[in-house]
């Protein structure tokens, strides 16, 4: 197997393996409430956005149901994979590095 | 462990900014990648985006996730590694809100830099004493991911803290629940790092030999030296 080949096969694997996490994220391992959240809420601190994210709390606006959450969670793995990469090879390019 | 907007006062936020940008500087100028790595910089940064999403009761009703620091700054090293962490907070926050945008510099500071840069740090200097090969090199990494974990979230426990009058309880209160709580997560990610880099090394040994961090485990300099 070419090196080609094996990086290949490790993407796949990884992503299969992201997206089971995504998986039990959605719909097993999906409540959150986080020891700050918890402390916050004892003090009656508040969340004071600046900004309002397109996808609040990785939910499409208008269609709160967990395959909306799911949706997201996939789109999202996509994105960063892709983001990651090309940051990755502009770093690369920039620095001009070989193997 | 994302802080939210609100949460920070200016005093505290503000010089996290200064320092994450300063280390942002530092990374591009010193960040170097191979060409195996750069697929599996795209591959860490998808993987831990989703391993984020999982949020595993821990004590007192509270949930925590994993950070992935550990594992992605073991692999590409702190540079990559800090800005792999990096792209995953900043599209939490713009797309999601996961993390207020006010408190970035600060969830950087905590997730990308304290969680990357520790565990690699201990995982060298742990290397260097006692020698990583068979069960030692998995209690160096499990070590090194859980220590990143905890003095991540002591960071975060210690800008809460500080940002007073919001958070009352003050650091007395706001370091020990963090790290006590995020103490269990640690081992969580002290695990998943072990098995992560395991069967890396196992199945794509090529990639970790180009690691900044990994290629001074003891199988990687002996393979080295034999070549010389």
């Amino acid at each position: 197997m070419t090196t080609n080949q094996k990086t290949q096969k490790t993407i796949i694997i990884g992503l299969a393996v992201a997206l089971i996490f995504v998986i039990v994220g959605t719909f097993v391992l999906s409540y959150s409430m986080e020891t700050l959240d918890k402390q916050a809420e004892q003090l009656g601190a508040e969340e004071h956005p600046v900004y309002e994210p397109p996808f609040p709390d990785y939910v499409i606006p208008g269609i709160d149901s967990v395959w909306g959450a799911l949706a997201i969670g996939v789109a999202g793995t996509f994105l960063l994979f892709g983001v990651g990469l090309a940051v990755a090879k502009l770093m690369h390019l920039k620095k001009g590095q070989k193997s | 462990m994302h802080i939210p907007d609100g949460f920070l006062t200016p005093q505290v936020f503000i010089p996290a900014f200064v320092i994450t940008i300063l280390f942002w500087a530092i990374c591009l100028k010193k960040v170097k990648l191979t060409d195996k790595q750069v697929p599996i910089m795209g591959l860490l940064t998808a993987l831990f985006f989703a391993a984020m999403m999982m949020n595993y009761p821990i004590i007192g009703g509270t949930t925590a996730h994993l950070l992935g620091g550990a594992a992605i700054g073991l692999i590409l090293g702190p540079f990559a590694g800090g800005i792999s962490v990096t792209i995953i907070l900043v599209l939490q926050a713009f797309l999601f809100g996961d993390g207020g945008l006010t408190a970035l510099g600060a969830n950087v500071l905590n997730m990308g830099i304290i969680g990357v840069v520790v565990p690699c740090i201990l995982f060298l200097a742990l290397n260097k004493a006692f020698k990583g090969t068979g069960k030692k090199l998995y209690a160096i990494i499990f070590v090194s991911a859980f220590l990143g974990d905890v003095l991540a979230a002591i960071a975060a426990g210690t800008e809460l803290g500080l940002s007073q009058p919001v958070f009352q309880y003050g650091l007395s209160v706001a370091v020990p629940a963090m790290a006590i709580n995020h103490s269990i997560i640690g081992v969580a990610e002290g695990i998943v790092t072990m098995v992560l880099i395991g069967t890396l090394l196992k199945l794509r040994p090529d990639v970790l030999e180009q690691s900044p961090i990994l290629k001074r485990l003891p199988v990687f300099q002996n393979k080295k030296e034999a070549n010389e």
